[in-house]
């Protein structure tokens, strides 16, 4: 069992809802590999704070909105 | 798995079958003869030819296999993954040779240093690797 951030985000729901962009056109639109866009799904990544914001920018959202922490 | 993570096994397995070569060839001279080998350059440049070959192949197999991904710019998460296994892979090396350079002061021996060094040096990057593995794998 990998062990998780305790920050969880929504990146997959979002994705889901632009248009089912894949994992590897949001990994492509912010800068990361889709092997990032993997672990960050699945917790096993927290991203920087730039990455962060142009994930939330890209579905046109605020940074909360995607991401919060695990009580 | 990405690019980077076959590139880590490849580069583990060749580093280990290059280092099996060299000590069971150390190792063999040493029942043989009954006294541990001096280091010598051709066994080094079997290492090296051996790590090489098998490096370059597997990095043009995989490369190959995943041409798109070969050719992806490193990014964040990889960037930590290798400073995180890299920070912990020269810890390894670091102790192996303090502990190499006791043996030489207990020992005396110079051959023995030079391949427990070499076996330090080996073993650091091995788990350089090996941890790359893990983190790729789990979290960061």
């Amino acid at each position: 069992m990998s062990p998780k951030t305790p920050i969880v985000n929504r990146v997959r729901e979002l994705r889901e809802r632009h248009g089912g962009m894949t994992q590897a056109q949001l990994g492509e639109a912010i800068g990361v590999t889709r092997q990032t866009v993997i672990a960050i799904e699945q917790n096993r990544y927290s991203p920087s704070l730039e990455s962060a914001f142009r994930i939330a920018r890209l579905f046109g959202v605020g940074l909360e909105d995607v991401f919060s922490w695990d009580e | 798995m990405s690019f980077r993570e076959k590139s880590a096994w490849i580069m583990s397995i060749a580093l280990l079958l290059g280092g099996m070569v060299y000590f069971s060839t150390v190792v063999s001279i040493w029942f043989e003869s009954g006294q541990l080998a001096s280091p010598a350059i051709p066994l080094l440049v079997t290492y090296t030819v051996v790590i090489c070959v098998l490096a370059v192949i597997g990095y043009i197999v995989a490369a190959t296999l995943t041409p798109k991904d070969a050719r992806t710019a490193v990014d964040e998460r990889e960037r930590q993954i290798f400073s995180r296994a890299g920070h912990y892979g020269s810890v390894v090396s670091g102790a192996g040779v303090v502990m190499s350079l006791g043996g030489y002061l207990l020992l005396q021996s110079g051959d023995l240093l030079f391949h427990t060094v070499l076996a330090s040096l080996m073993l650091g990057q091995v788990a350089d690797y090996v941890l790359q593995i893990r983190y790729y794998r789990t979290s960061i």
